[in-house]
């Protein structure tokens, strides 16, 4: 396939706004594709170019792309910025500036779909000091040779975010009409294999085929998540439910065959190397091929220490003995996703939890099952007491859904008025913060994947953490006016606030009430920052009664 | 088969002029030169080399591709001397070029030239404008429109019987004309183009070595640039596609 085909489809999609419409459109799609192609297709559809659990990542930084596009343009580096600030979207403004280009070319090569996706793996692989260079050149070769419209999508691509509206749950829904096959059989092979490129190559095999994918070792799986709620409509819901501390730590995914272990992250990085304390752990505590789900935390004399002691240590690559002996790491196991060779997650959280204490020797974490609110409230109460975060209930039934917020696991927290939101935008400081970035524009997500600003947040960043924050986002920068710049996406804040009001300022049409900055979400992409429905579901709950519809 | 003698020197004027457009290129071996074409990654200007066996102390080659690291080489190359003899040979089993000088041995593994970009074929247009300059001059007025634009016409006006580089900044404007008396030759037809100095600037410091470069010139159209290497044992072709302003 051209890379020009893929561009008119997604043209076509981005043009349609019913949801089974599109899902027919790719479905017809799909089955004329190679092999090779297919997986390509599928995961570059979603705005993806390599699967979530793979260690290779583009590393694209905005700048980098508008440093090639100027260059094959023959514009100013500045013009390019200017075209996305009018049109307010990257993949537009390059179509643009390459169909109005001054530079002329020899020659154009035609782009292949598979030779882009390599072109991709080549920038993935670029490292040491010329990476960035590496990345340029091959940059400039893709755009070189893009059309406008390819330049639209190109573009896009390199910053992952295709704004034609398929989500993962679309495209499910098209590889099960494309290749005849039960929608659920594709959602079971993507939660073991976590990757619906692979699986459309297994749909076209048939429905046996997508029975038997089984989660394998050192393919990290995403993690199931939890709403927030309540013990008591829990248990008036399900009767029997699991009550395990919220450990104020940071998740993580151990893997182990042989005797070999890795340990990711919540968004599915390798970060054994900076915990050596937690493998060395779970690794006396079990000789089985596994796969555990729990919480990293930091204990001193016994008692546990904040979350950023912990988040340290993930981010650590460097000089981590010394860093262990300020903070020791304990592993706290809550969940199995795999046992010998054995797929778990279909399975029931009872079983699991059996099969767990049964295989752990050690580190799992206590869980108490009850019907009994009250005695759920104890225990909540006995956590908060220790320097926990809350409780995590769980319905005993609940299947482990990888990457999915669902309703069958709870966390309750106290006053829990902070939300994750992904940092947007940002002013230039003025006095003591000149140099810096002073306040920042947050925002949520949409059904569409789309991010909307609900506020600005200025306090409670002490001078450290805007010198940590300004580092973190200074590469970011995609547009500046004045004192405001735009940000590409990649930071979470984490922020309180003393209330949440409907507004017209912004186009979430909410905005928080004494917004202050809590803590920098490193463990979260912006994917996973808080929905709008999250948001009108909090305002619709707040006890002041304000929180009529808006 | 490579098997050569040559001043590093003059191989490393010869690569210097290969990588002011690429990182990589297929580098033909043939009985009585060794030969390059290469494309830049946005197909916006291109270079051709010829390096002939005379300019060599020893050579004896037969016909054959290897896959360069260009960028590599010009860093190996930038420790030797003008005088030092160097080695080139190739190991073919290997796919290793040796490069010997002055005691060191290096061992440079190719690149497998099916992954390089396969050589362009040079488009056929006609430059009826000619003008010949020296190198230095024509670095020297590169440089001096670089700083304050980005892009920089090259043009003939035949009534004046000028060569002609002129660029616009945002607020300031330079030219430079020069007569027959400052050129080595002139070809008095009308023309003129625009070029990215992004590009020419990396042309401009090799052909600042030249004695004489032989610039051809159309109306909108590319420019070409030759001149001789290796003391008249070697010669360079750049090729530019213009920038064409919007009206």
């Amino acid at each position: 396939m051209l890379f020009m085909e893929f561009s008119r489809y997604c043209e076509q999609l981005e043009g349609i706004s019913g949801r089974l419409e599109m899902i027919d459109t790719v479905s017809r799609v799909l089955p004329s594709l190679t092999d090779e192609e297919l997986p390509i297709f599928v995961r570059f559809i979603m705005g993806r170019v390599f699967p979530d659990w793979s260690p290779l990542k583009l590393g694209i930084g905005p700048n980098l792309l508008y440093d090639a596009v100027a260059y094959v343009a023959g514009a100013r580096k500045g013009a390019v910025r200017e075209a996305i600030n009018t049109l307010g979207d990257v993949g537009l403004a390059v179509e643009g500036l390459l169909a109005t280009k001054e530079q002329q070319s020899f020659f154009i090569e035609e782009l292949d779909l598979v030779e882009v996706y390599r072109d991709f793996e080549r920038m993935a692989v670029a490292g040491g000091h010329r990476s960035q260079r590496g990345k340029l050149l091959v940059a400039r070769k893709l755009f070189g040779n893009a059309r406008p419209l390819e330049g639209r999508y190109l573009a896009r691509l390199m910053l992952e975010e295709l704004r034609i509206g398929m989500g993962e749950g679309n495209v499910r829904d098209a590889i099960a009409k494309a290749f005849g096959v039960d929608v659920a059989l594709v959602e079971h092979a993507h939660q073991a294999a976590g990757d619906l490129g692979e699986v459309a190559l297994v749909a076209r095999k048939g429905p046996d085929a997508l029975q038997e994918v089984e989660i394998e070792v050192f393919r990290p799986v995403k993690m199931m998540l939890a709403q927030q709620g309540t013990i008591a409509e829990r248990i008036e819901e399900y009767g029997d439910v699991a009550v395990e501390y919220k450990y104020d730590g940071s998740r993580f995914q151990f893997h182990r065959k042989g005797d070999e272990c890795r340990i990711y992250s919540r968004r599915l990085e390798d970060v054994t190397v900076g915990l050596p304390d937690i493998a060395r752990h779970l690794m006396a505590a079990t000789d089985r091929d596994i796969i555990l789900d729990g919480e990293a935390i930091a204990v001193k004399d016994g008692r546990p220490m904040p979350f950023q002691y912990v988040i340290r240590r993930f981010r650590r690559k460097h000089q981590v003995d010394a860093m262990m002996e300020e903070i020791m790491l304990v592993p706290r196991v809550f969940d199995i996703l795999y046992l010998d060779g054995e797929t778990l997650i279909d399975r029931p959280l009872s079983e699991r939890r059996r099969i767990l204490e049964e295989v752990l020797a050690d580190h799992v974490a206590p869980q108490v099952r009850t019907h009994d609110a009250a005695a759920a409230e104890e225990i909540y109460a006995r956590a908060l007491d220790q320097g926990h975060e809350g409780v995590m209930v769980k319905v005993l039934e609940s299947r482990y859904l990888p990457g999915i917020r669902g309703r069958q696991w709870v966390k309750v927290k106290p006053g829990v008025d902070t939300l994750d939101l992904a940092v947007i935008g940002a002013e230039w400081g003025e006095g003591r913060r000149t140099g810096v970035f002073g306040s920042f524009l947050l925002a949520c997500r949409d059904e569409a994947g789309r991010l909307l600003p609900v506020g600005k947040v200025a306090t409670g960043l002490s001078d450290e953490m805007l010198a940590e924050v300004h580092a973190l986002l200074k590469d970011l920068v995609i547009a500046g006016s004045g004192k405001e710049v735009t940000f590409e996406p990649q930071v979470v804040f984490e922020v309180g606030y003393a209330e949440i009001q409907t507004s017209p300022n912004y186009s979430s049409g909410y905005a928080l009430r004494f917004p202050r900055f809590v803590r920098l979400r490193v463990d979260k992409g912006v994917d996973e920052v808080e929905t709008l429905d999250g948001i009108r579901d909090r305002y619709a709950r707040q006890k002041n009664g304000a929180g009529s519809s808006p | 088969m490579l098997k050569a003698t040559i001043d590093a020197e003059i191989f490393r004027e010869s690569i210097d002029a290969i990588a002011a457009l690429v990182t990589e290129c297929r580098l033909h071996t043939e009985e009585d030169m060794l030969v390059t074409r290469a494309v830049d990654t946005a197909n916006v200007a291109m270079v051709s080399l010829e390096l002939k066996s005379t300019a060599f102390d020893a050579y004896s080659a037969t016909a054959g591709e290897l896959g360069l690291d260009i960028a590599k080489m010009k860093n190996i190359l930038g420790m030797m001397g003008r005088g030092d003899a160097l080695t080139l040979n190739l190991l073919d089993e290997e796919r290793k070029l040796e490069l010997a000088f002055k005691g060191y041995k290096y061992s440079i593994t190719l690149l497998d030239a099916s992954t390089i970009r396969k050589d362009p074929s040079p488009p056929t247009i006609e430059l009826p404008g000619k003008a010949v300059i020296s190198g230095s001059a024509l670095n020297n007025a590169i440089k001096a429109a670089a700083v304050i634009s980005d892009k920089i016409a090259l043009g003939i006006d035949p009534d004046a019987m000028t060569f002609y580089m002129e660029a616009e900044g945002d607020t300031d404007h330079i030219k430079l004309a020069l007569g027959e008396d400052e050129l080595v030759a002139l070809n008095p037809v009308g023309a003129r183009s625009l070029f990215s100095l992004d590009y020419l600037k990396d042309m401009g410091k090799v052909m600042a070595k030249a004695d004489e470069v032989e610039v051809n010139l159309g109306v909108d159209h590319p420019v070409k640039f030759a001149f001789d290497i290796a003391d008249g044992n070697g010669r360079v072709e750049y090729l530019l596609a213009p920038r064409i302003e919007a009206d």
